[in-house]
């Protein structure tokens, strides 16, 4: 159990600033993803929670508690590293039990622990293995249980999944969110997967070159998107930018609505899904994408192409004219991008 | 079948050769130590007489004692040098590259010009005397060349061989990636538990072929013993020497070869068990 | 990221230290090799009286200086012919194929590495004599080669398995002959390999000195044996001094392009982090 709470964090690679004033708070025991294009930061904020960076600027608390200053292995976090580092000298169990032994924790404790990990990971025919005899998959499920065995307050991941084929993640994926329940522990967890962030995740934090650009609810983040960024970042986004007058604004498309202020240059955006078919907003089909459930639609009218998801059985060809409309409610107006 | 001895043609220029030419080498030393090729001709056939004759002799017990006494010295000090450098330099910071470089240049001078160097900075009118009785420090100058404890020797393998060792340690230091160490330090490892439990096993290996190696190096010289040791004793490969040349005793010289590289040997597997028993230890300590 | 200053104080001493560790050494060297032969260099003088050349042009008139480098300079470049020509079928074998034992005939290559040089020496000295060879050249030739051809081995080994069987399979895809496989896939990517194991096998080669110490008494020179003669029982040290220079700076040079050779023959990935 623990929460955290990161203040005004900065950290700087020579005159490079990779984390520019991040603001977080974890709430004990809740699961926070962070989200964002590679090299945006996310594994520096890993690092920076973990103690392994010294932030230039900002503080770091953990229940109340300044831990800027105290050294990693002083603080109640356990990290599962992006590149495994495992210790290759040790086999899995042993790898598993290092925390554990550190920690002084008592030697059946330590035991069951690594036993009931090896088993719920699927490690079991592993655990006598050195790291270089096993498959990436398994390294790093292995990294995986080697922070767990820790039984920290805090875990941090750093793409935990990225190396596993699509039914091992999704399987090792509720593995982790159960763990996390049962135990309690906070998570922080790092993923290039927005699917996998808006599933597992109590809150989503969408980074973009060293700031937290919005965080949210998973549905907040969502549907409710403040800037470009994050709006074409999360799903598939139509963005328009013109005048806003009277609630309206012309399009190639047609008018479309929006329950925003008025103003001269506003950027406004709609998700595909948002379409209804029939209305006042007309194009030419220029490619069709069938998806089972659903077919994606690229309509574009004068010199703007627009993405639409209708219903599977729905016969469009290449050239047709649709007719669709957006109601308001599904219009958002975006902020200007702090870093454009 | 076909591909053995296509292989076989492969290695046949360059591990056959080397085989060939070292196989026969050590054969000699071995026949000629059991009296086969008998130079002197007063005897041919198996005996075991050179034996009896080298291994009752003083002088040779002294070389033997000597050569493993400056070989193990000479090893174990410079692996304690190089050690911590090594991994004082694992991450770069201003000056390490310079350092490192030079560090590792007394690889660039033969053993000889090393020796001569050296002779040349302690010896009676040399830079160390001259300056520290110009300094004050000594009312005259000392005698330092070929001093009975062997320190100049010792220093001479050390200088020449540190190099070497750093070089092997650096590397195995250097090839532990970051992320291990924190991992470690993540799940509750101090400095000191971090070097115990990773660094150590990690560069176990490392650290034996450096004793090894430089042991073996130390214990078969020749031209350090003769131009800095001193006088009154000889090493393995001199005594070797002296015997075949001045004496012309093939066979025991050839006995000499043998104990020389049984020593060797011994010391290898020697220093190879300790390094391991200090990691086990170590790594054990709660 | 902390910067210490510990460290830079202490890399500022220690760099100091190595300086002085390795010019005063050198530094004598040098003023002894230029004492000149008509004024000694003797106790309460802190620098020689008179500096010259004479010294220099004394050995190469007086002594057998000019053989011994001729000696040595001649059988370095042969034996680093040889040995990398002799090395090469065991390289690739080592480099691109897999064959039962071949770690056990990886290691016993390097058997000249761990046998003491007085021993390979003395009786290698022992069979020529049984022979009745006593052509001490060619002998010190062959000895070279065999107790350096490890090096050889072990860099062109390397070299070998870095040549990328995609681009060899591509060659031959488009036609190309086994001499045209060989120029376009693995010439690129052993030349730098075939430089620096010649370079390493003449650079150890001149400065060998138990073979043809043990090979060549009592008359054949090289330059470490001449160096050796002044170092013994009569240390002159003027000589000594111009020989060991004649021997360390040349070796230096190479040593350092040699440097340069290695690096680019590994290229990063062979000890990459991660
Ligand atoms: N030690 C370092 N020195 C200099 N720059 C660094 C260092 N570590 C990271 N950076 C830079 O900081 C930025 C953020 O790096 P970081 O590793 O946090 O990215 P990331 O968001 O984890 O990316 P990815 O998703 O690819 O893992 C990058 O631009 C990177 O180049
Ligand atoms: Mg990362």
């Amino acid at each position: 159990m623990a929460r955290l709470v990161a203040e005004d964090i900065a950290v700087r690679f020579g005159t490079f600033e990779a984390l520019r004033g991040v603001d977080l708070t974890a709430e004990s025991g809740s699961f926070v993803t962070l989200l964002g294009p590679s090299g945006c930061g996310k594994t520096t904020l890993l690092n920076v929670i973990a103690g392994f960076l010294q932030p230039s600027r900002g503080r770091l608390a953990v229940d109340g508690k300044d831990i800027t200053a105290l050294p990693p292995e002083a603080r109640d976090s356990a990290m599962c590293f992006q590149s495994y580092a495992l210790f290759p000298h040790l086999s899995v169990a042993d790898n598993i039990a290092f925390g554990p032994r550190q920690k002084r924790v008592a030697r059946d404790e330590t035991v069951r622990r690594v036993d009931g990990l090896v088993r719920q990971l699927g490690l079991v025919d592993h655990a006598g293995k050195l790291p270089n005899a096993l498959s990436g998959g398994q390294q790093q499920r292995v990294a995986l249980a080697r922070a767990l065995a820790v039984a920290p307050g805090l875990v941090l991941f750093d793409e935990p999944l990225s190396n596993l084929d699509a039914k091992l993640r999704d399987q090792v994926r509720n593995e982790i969110r159960a763990l996390q329940r049962d135990v309690g522990f906070t998570a922080i967890y790092v993923t290039h997967d927005q699917a996998e962030a808006l599933a597992l995740s109590d809150m989503v934090c969408l980074m973009n070159k060293g700031v937290i650009e919005q965080k949210g609810a998973p549905r907040d983040i969502y549907f409710r998107p403040r800037t470009r960024f994050v709006a074409d970042f999360i799903g598939a986004a139509n963005l328009h930018r013109g005048k806003l007058c009277g609630g309206a604004m012309s399009t190639p498309l047609g008018v479309l609505h929006c329950c925003h202020e008025d103003g001269e240059d506003v950027e406004i955006c709609w998700r595909p899904e948002a379409a209804r078919l029939g209305g006042d907003l007309s194009g030419t089909v220029k490619a069709v994408a069938f998806q089972g459930a659903h077919v994606d639609v690229f309509v574009s009218a004068g010199p703007e192409t627009v993405r639409l998801q209708v219903p599977g059985e729905l016969n469009v060809s290449i050239g047709d004219t649709l007719q669709f409309s957006v109601p308001p409610e599904g219009v958002i107006a975006l902020e200007a991008s702090a870093n454009a | 079948m076909r591909n053995a001895i296509r292989i076989g043609l492969l290695l046949a220029p360059g591990v056959g050769l080397v085989l060939a030419f070292m196989g026969a080498v050590l054969y000699r030393a071995v026949a000629q130590a059991f009296g086969l090729y008998d130079f002197s001709g007063t005897s041919d056939g198996l005996s075991l007489a050179h034996w009896q004759d080298v291994l009752t002799t003083k002088r040779f017990w002294r070389a033997f004692q000597w050569s493993a006494y400056i070989a193990a010295s000479s090893a174990v000090i410079a692996v304690a040098l190089a050690y911590p450098i090594a991994l004082w330099l694992r991450k770069p910071f201003r000056g390490s590259l310079i350092l490192s470089a030079m560090l590792k240049a007394p690889l660039l001078v033969p053993g000889l010009v090393a020796a001569f160097l050296l002779v040349n900075v302690i010896s009676y009118h040399g830079f160390v005397n001259e300056f520290l009785v110009w300094a004050g420090v000594w009312a005259e100058p000392r005698r330092m060349q070929n001093d009975s404890n062997g320190f100049a020797i010792i220093g001479l393998q050390v200088w020449k061989q540190m190099p070497f060792a750093f070089l092997l340690l650096s590397g195995a230091v250097q090839a532990i990636p970051d992320p291990v160490l924190n991992a470690a330090q993540d799940l509750g490892a101090g400095k000191f538990a971090r070097f115990r439990k990773i660094i150590l096993p990690l560069t176990t290996k490392a650290m034996q072929a450096a004793l090894v190696l430089i042991f073996i190096g130390a214990a078969g010289d020749f031209s350090f013993q003769t131009v800095a040791g001193p006088p009154s004793v000889n090493s393995m490969a001199s005594y070797m020497a002296s015997l075949q040349g001045s004496e012309g005793d093939w066979n025991g010289a050839a006995v000499v070869a043998v104990m020389l590289m049984a020593l060797s040997l011994f010391g290898a597997i020697g220093l190879t068990a300790l390094v391991q028993l200090i990691t086990r230890t170590l790594g054990r300590l709660a | 990221m902390r910067k210490s200053p510990f460290n830079t104080i202490l890399s500022g001493l220690l760099i100091a230290v190595m300086t002085v560790w390795l010019a005063v050494p050198f530094g004598m060297a040098l003023l002894w090799s230029l004492v000149d032969p008509s004024q000694a260099w003797s106790y309460p003088d802190i620098l020689p009286p008179k500096l010259s050349f004479e010294r220099w042009s004394l050995m190469w008139d007086s002594t057998s200086l000019p053989i011994a480098m001729f000696n040595s300079y001649s059988l370095a470049p042969m034996a680093g012919v040889g040995a990398v020509l002799l090395a090469m079928p065991t390289a690739y074998a080592f480099g691109r194929l897999e064959f039962k034992g071949k770690a056990v005939w990886q290691t016993l290559v390097l058997v000249p590495l761990i046998m003491p040089g007085f021993v390979t020496a003395i009786f290698f000295a022992s069979l020529l004599f049984s022979m009745g060879f006593f052509a001490r050249y060619p002998a010190i030739l062959v000895g070279h080669v065999v107790m350096l051809l490890p090096y050889a081995v072990r860099i062109l080994s390397v070299s070998f398995s870095l040549v990328r069987q995609d681009v060899v399979n591509a060659a031959r895809d488009l036609g190309a002959s086994p001499i045209s496989v060989f120029r376009v896939a693995y010439l690129p990517v052993l030349k730098p390999g075939i430089f620096a194991a010649f370079l390493i096998v003449f650079i150890l080669s001149i400065e060998e000195f138990a073979l043809a110490f043990v090979v060549g008494s009592p008359d054949f020179t090289t330059i470490p044996t001449i160096l050796y003669s002044y170092l013994g029982y009569n240390f002159i040290r003027p000589n000594a001094a111009v020989v060991a220079l004649i021997l360390v700076v040349p070796n230096v040079i190479l040593m350092l392009i040699l440097e340069r050779l290695l690096q680019s023959a590994n290229p990063a990935g062979i000890s990459g982090k991660g």
